[in-house]
């Protein structure tokens, strides 16, 4: 047996062929990175003026991931990896390291982007956070939950990750979902603060702040229907709807597990219950119409049965 | 340009007195909201004359003697409940009918379980509606009753009323569409998106909480905010939290809607316009809108944003009768019927139309025999 093991080849060439791979898969696409962020720089120069972050999300996202894997592909991570038992503590912070600054990074430019004086238009959503988010998640941690899976407890594994990987998604969907619900109250505000500086510039401000209240509801009334009237909002709500429909019927066959081991019925098994007695409830109505007698209809409730 | 200089101390003069009117008004709200509150909804004595599963249908006797022959039947839409109509005393569709002289019938299509979900529409309009109408026909000894639907209750009026003319003397619709083929509702617009497959294949019925988040999804300005700084700027009103909760309590009450019935009503109606172009088919019968013969009286708000007049205009012209009247109200959807206007006027306006078609066309006790079921 050990020596089958010794026999066997070593798994750290096969890491350091993959984590090279990966490198240069995120090298070469960062190295697209340009010309996305030139797009960006495009559409800043857009006749609407929308300006934008002057590095994309997505090369910020792209930069923290290589990161990442230059990290793993020091041979001294590689070593760590397989000496596991040694614990290499300074290795696994300097990850952690790398992963938070890099976080923060996308945050910092996240706030910076929320404070420019971006002209509003949902068609212009810079939403390229989710789209990033989404793209790593379908690429590389998606592709883990799909790993087939062996050996006698594949199927319930199998639906476990199968679970992890529609929340996922879910999780997602609704971020980007509340994203566009915030919107409309974020550009509803940078309105009537435009508005408010025009007011005071013309006839000054009125103390009665209820004035404005009012001013700015009326803005963000005008605001979300914009939005709820988009194609990107139907789009999304569409998106979040599949999602959660997907994640409630993974939900489902995990739970169908459980009852089966408690020797319970499922929804399933349940749903197929209620079909059949649907249907004979049909047909026996159908027959009592043929056999229709006079006398009461069949729900009648004679005075003082009533249950109000 | 010479900027004006912004009056800080009058705004936090203003903000001060406010602050102390606010104190003010908590510490009268703290003993409103401690003390005890009439909140109840859908008071109005009634009783239940008639149950098929979860079904029941209300009577409501008048508070005199009546003065319709025929008596009215309330079809209320699957979303949300019937209360909405017996909402608080001072506002309520039932007793301004009552006051009328019209008896009264309520159907309450209750909570839908997942046993429902297999439910359709035909089993609403063929099934429990029908046996409700052959019941009341029984009961009054008549060949025909009036009916009236609200909102996609309405919807379920008219499908009734083109498959079975021979036993509706009157239809009265107030906000129901008809036309679904419009991108002025939101609702319309939404619904020509969604995968209603999915949905119902995977939650069996359409959750109510889903429909409650949807609804405050169409106007999140007035449904998320606005209407809390109402509240808060009339906590010291006690009328006003009390018809405020009452309010709340009606509109968080959503059912689930029975999978089946709502995957047909968004594919046959949202989506393929099946209704109003006479190709909706139910039970395996087409619903022909030109068999609608009977006097229509079709009422719709102006500012309706979930039943557009898009919506509901187009009804009268489609139906086969000759005796229709259309009703513009300067309202919402809700407003229709609750509105302080509306409660003045529209409900006597509904009983007067009532009144003059009150005439069935065999006497009374001639049509006492309607086919019993």
């Amino acid at each position: 047996m050990e020596q089958d093991q010794q026999n066997l080849p070593s798994p750290e060439p096969l890491l350091a062929a993959w984590i090279k791979w990966t490198m240069d898969f995120w090298e070469a696409l960062a190295q697209m990175g340009p010309s996305r962020a030139g797009t960006s720089v495009t559409s800043a120069a857009s006749p609407r003026g929308v300006k934008r972050a002057p590095e994309d999300f997505s090369l910020l996202a792209l930069r923290m991931w290589e990161a990442f894997f230059s990290l793993l592909s020091e041979p001294r991570t590689i070593d760590a990896v397989f000496k596991g038992i040694k614990a290499p503590s300074g290795i696994t912070l300097k990850m952690a390291q790398t992963g938070w600054e890099g976080y923060f990074h996308l945050h910092r430019q996240w706030l910076a982007g929320g404070q420019e004086d971006e002209a509003f238009g949902f068609e212009d959503l810079d939403k390229d956070t989710f789209k990033i988010w989404a793209e790593i998640y379908e690429r590389d941690f998606k592709q883990l939950l799909n790993l087939p899976l062996l050996g006698l407890r594949r199927f319930p594994q199998e639906k476990i990750s199968q679970g992890m990987a529609r929340f996922g998604q879910y999780q997602a969907a609704m971020a980007e979902f509340m994203y566009l619900l915030y919107l409309p109250l974020k550009e509803s505000l940078r309105v009537m603060q435009e508005k408010l500086a025009k007011i005071s510039r013309k006839t000054g401000l009125s103390e009665d702040f209820k004035e404005y209240y009012k001013m700015w509801l009326k803005i963000l009334e005008g605001r979300y229907m914009t939005l709820f009237k988009s194609p990107e909002y139907r789009r999304t709500l569409s998106y979040t709807l599949d999602a959660l429909a997907d994640f409630t019927m993974a939900k489902q066959e995990l739970l169908a597990d459980s009852l089966k081991a408690l020797s319970l019925p499922s929804l399933q098994e349940m749903d197929e219950l209620y079909r059949e007695i649907y249907l004979l409830k049909k047909r026996v109505k159908d027959l009592e119409k043929k056999l229709a007698k006079p006398g009461p209809a069949p729900g009648y409730l004679p005075k003082g049965q009533v249950d109000d | 340009m010479t900027e004006r200089k912004i009056p800080v101390d009058l705004i936090l003069a203003k903000m001060a007195a406010e602050a102390e009117k606010v104190q003010h008004r908590l510490e009268k709200a703290k003993d409103i909201l401690l003390g005890p509150l009439s909140t109840d909804i859908a008071t109005t004595p009634h009783e239940v004359v008639y149950q098929e599963d979860r079904v029941r249908l209300k009577y409501y006797r008048p508070l005199k003697e009546p003065r319709l022959k025929t008596p009215l039947l309330l079809v209320y839409a699957l979303i949300n409940r019937e209360t909405m109509l017996d909402l608080q005393p001072d506002r309520s569709v039932i007793q301004n009918l009552l006051k009328e002289g019209i008896e009264v019938y309520l159907i309450d299509w209750g909570y839908p379980t997942r046993k429902d979900r297999y439910l359709t529409l035909d089993d609403h309009v063929n099934g429990y509606l029908d046996t409700i109408v052959d019941f009341l026909r029984e009961k009054h000894h008549l060949a025909k009753i009036n009916l009236m639907g609200v909102s996609l209750g309405g919807t379920l009026a008219v499908m009734y009323a083109a498959l079975h003319p021979e036993k509706v003397n009157n239809l009265v619709t107030t906000a129901t569409p008809t036309h679904f083929d419009t991108d002025k509702g939101l609702l319309h617009i939404w619904m020509q998106e969604i995968d209603v497959d999915r949905m119902i294949d995977t939650f069996g019925n359409l959750p109510g909480e889903l429909l409650n988040v949807g609804f405050l999804l169409l106007n999140p300005a007035r449904l998320v905010f606005d209407k809390y700084v109402g509240f808060l700027e009339n906590m010291d009103d006690q009328e006003f939290i009390e018809n405020f909760i009452r309010m709340e309590k009606w509109i968080f009450d959503c059912p689930d809607i029975p999978g089946e019935t709502f995957r047909q009503l968004v594919k046959d109606c949202y989506q393929q316009n099946l209704l109003i172009r006479h190709k909706l088919e139910l039970g395996g019968k087409r619903v022909d809108l030109k068999k609608i013969t009977m006097p229509l009286l079709n009422i719709y708000g102006r500012y309706d944003h979930l039943v557009p007049p898009e919506a509901c205009k187009p009804l009268t012209r489609k139906v086969g009768s000759k005796d229709t009247e259309d009703i513009c109200l300067d309202s919402g959807h809700i407003g229709i019927l609750l509105g302080a206007k509306c409660q003045r006027e529209l409900v006597p306006r509904i009983a007067g139309w009532l009144k003059d078609r009150d005439k069935q066309d065999k006497g009374p006790k001639a049509a006492a025999k309607p086919k019993k079921k």
